[in-house]
């Protein structure tokens, strides 16, 4: 009993992660229609970036999301700019976004190749090293880290859409684009800015990802289709879809994975992905199919 | 009963398209000429082995981009997994021949079957979907295939299974491979250009045009996707099972990275999505750049790069390839227009 309950623990708390990082998918499919397969992409980046401030200046992963994020952000202003803000015009040309986004993704993990070759990598601050202990339950100190910074994350950004007059116009788009544009939003620069989020968002969970789990270059696809997974779960373009999603499916990866082996840890979330398409396409929390 | 395909087809246009058609079976005839008299003049001067192997493959890839064509072309559904058809056809044949001695050489066209077979029943699943989703779910399928056949010990493993040598002399050795892969690249050609033609094939591009539309119009929308699917795998397994006993070595990674799935798709769109000579020429053309890039930088990241940016390049500024490009234009030579 006791093993079971550590098990949910740590999916859990893994979970918090996961939710952080599939938020920017979320959020970008939820106003600009678009599945960004880069995403997981730009979090190994990200990972990248953080690597480097801690193996030059030994800068704490953790602190390095203060650099990491804004940079990402500038990026993801630059990548949507460049990339995206004309396929988006052309009704036709939307089909092949994901398209455009899986090139992207190849174009990073090429890069990134070059430069860091593909081995393991992963940040070593001491924190990896230690668990926290509850009574007979424990949990790793940097994931605990992790997951509480992940909360206080998605919290702020919840409470951007919230409360702010740029994230009310941000559900506005995301709940009806051309109504939205109507009443006066400027969804083409909601857009750029959501984007610009997502990758902020992707820096922050890759920065941890950094220290949680080790990372290579062509890591990313196995992300991806885990965070897509989540978000599928949920319902893409809902957040609270993804929050669940994420606690969800990654509390049953870490039964599985104790029970049949780490192996079949990620085939859990692709069997799942099968699953909510065969059985419930739009997930939990999403919106039917428009006709 | 269904009316005959020809007066699906037939348009004002049909007239000239006859009259031109004298150029392209000379340019078609002249084409299969070349590829199946090449080998004797690798067999009088010897040393061609490097070219019958380019050659091969260049046929392995212009059946692959043929079939994809059928369902990522016509129909419009990308998949980024049709890659997983290739080991299915590896695997098929690997296995029958590795443990019961039976030819690939035979079990080739069964292959091709097997991997059909999949493919209908993955298509029941992941064409409930549309769009970005179903371009998920294929990616997710090319991911779970690989973990299973890695962990499936029958099979080897990651570590792979070898494959007994072909019993042949090294001059000749290449020559079934050769000639089998011409006639799965003829057969996929030659399928999809049926394909197109029929009632079927109107229905699939209907379906890429506007698919409740096309479904209001009574064209069976669900079973056509699945059957176009199950298709577009056929000649991708038979392909699969020939290379894997060309190899004589079968591992997952050899059929299963994504980077091979990119490639399929970047290929058929370089050359032109829905035409049935677009494929051709992408193939043609995409193998024989990447052979010369390979070449002269090394098969490093550097390839997946420029596989991807090759990738922007195409989906922004060059989305119709090289032949749908020239057909809006009404430049395309009409020895290349097989649609």
């Amino acid at each position: 009993m006791t093993q079971l309950i550590q098990i949910l623990l740590l999916g859990l708390a893994l979970g918090g992660v996961y939710a952080l990082m599939a938020s920017g998918l979320t959020l970008i499919f939820g106003v600009m229609g678009i599945v960004n397969l880069a995403h997981a992409a730009f979090m190994t980046l990200a990972a990248y970036l953080a690597l480097l401030a801690f193996m030059r200046y030994a800068l704490d992963p953790i602190l390095s999301i203060v650099i990491v994020m804004p940079a990402m952000f500038v990026l993801g202003l630059l990548v949507y700019e460049l990339l995206f803000a004309r396929l988006f015009s052309d009704a036709r040309a939307r089909g092949m976004t994901v398209l455009l986004t899986f090139a992207l993704a190849l174009v990073v993990e090429g890069v990134l190749g070059y430069f860091f070759t593909n081995i393991y990598r992963s940040t070593t601050p001491d924190y990896t090293a230690s668990a926290l202990l509850f009574g007979p339950y424990y949990l790793p100190e940097g994931q605990a880290y992790a997951t509480a910074l992940s909360m206080g994350i998605l919290g702020l950004l919840w409470a951007f859409l919230q409360y702010t007059r740029t994230g009310y116009a941000i559900r506005a788009t995301m709940q009806n684009r051309t109504a939205a544009e109507v009443v006066g939003v400027n969804v083409g620069r909601i857009s750029m800015l959501v984007f610009g989020i997502g990758m902020a968002l992707a820096g922050a969970s890759g920065s941890m990802m950094s220290f949680l789990f080790p990372f290579y270059p062509g890591k990313h696809w196995e992300w991806v289709a885990i965070l897509l997974s989540l978000v599928v779960l949920g319902g893409m373009g809902s957040l609270l879809g993804a929050l669940i999603g994420a606690l969800v499916l990654s509390v049953v990866a870490a039964y599985v994975s104790s029970f049949y082996g780490p192996t079949w840890s990620p085939v859990t979330f692709y069997l799942a992905l099968f699953l909510i398409l065969l059985i419930r396409p739009q997930g939990l929390f999403g919106k039917r199919p428009e006709i | 009963m269904a009316p005959p395909a020809e007066t699906l087809t037939s348009r004002p246009g049909m007239a000239v398209a006859a009259a031109s058609s004298a150029s392209k079976v000379l340019c078609i005839g002249l084409l299969l000429a070349l590829a199946a008299g090449f080998p004797l003049l690798h067999l009088y001067q010897g040393g061609l082995n490097y070219w019958l192997h380019m050659l091969l493959f260049a046929y392995m890839n212009i059946a692959v981009a043929s079939s994809w064509n059928i369902i990522g072309g016509y129909a419009g559904y990308i998949s980024l997994g049709h890659n997983v058809f290739l080991a299915v056809g590896g695997y098929f044949s690997g296995i029958l021949f590795a443990y019961y001695g039976i030819s690939p050489f035979i079990t080739t066209p069964f292959a091709g079957l097997a991997a059909m077979a999949v493919g209908f029943v993955v298509g029941m699943i992941t064409l409930r979907t549309r769009g970005p989703t179903f371009i998920i779910s294929t990616i997710a399928l090319v991911l779970v295939t690989k973990i299973a056949l890695d962990n499936w010990d029958y099979i080897g493993g990651a570590n792979g299974m070898s494959l007994p040598l072909v019993p042949l002399p090294v001059d000749v050795v290449k020559l079934p491979f050769y000639y089998g892969m011409l006639l799965i690249a003829i057969g996929a050609v030659y399928v999809s250009f049926r394909i197109r033609r029929s009632k079927f094939g109107l229905g699939l591009r209907a379906i890429s045009q506007d698919e409740i539309r096309a479904e209001v119009a009574g064209v069976p929308t669900g079973l056509y996707k699945i059957l176009a699917f199950a298709v577009s795998g056929l000649f991708v397994g038979m392909a699969g099972a020939l290379w894997g006993y060309y190899l004589t070595f079968l591992r997952p990674t050899i059929f299963l990275s994504i980077l091979i799935g990119a490639k399929i798709v970047l290929m058929t769109i370089l050359g032109g999505r829905g035409t049935v000579a677009g494929p051709v020429v992408g193939a043609a053309l995409f193998i024989g750049a990447n052979e010369f890039f390979v070449s002269q930088f090394g098969a490093s990241e550097l390839n997946i790069a420029a596989t991807g940016a090759l990738l922007i390049l195409a989906l922004l500024f060059f989305p119709d390839g090289i032949v749908g490009t020239l057909k809006h234009k009404g430049r395309l030579p009409k020895a290349l227009d097989w649609d």
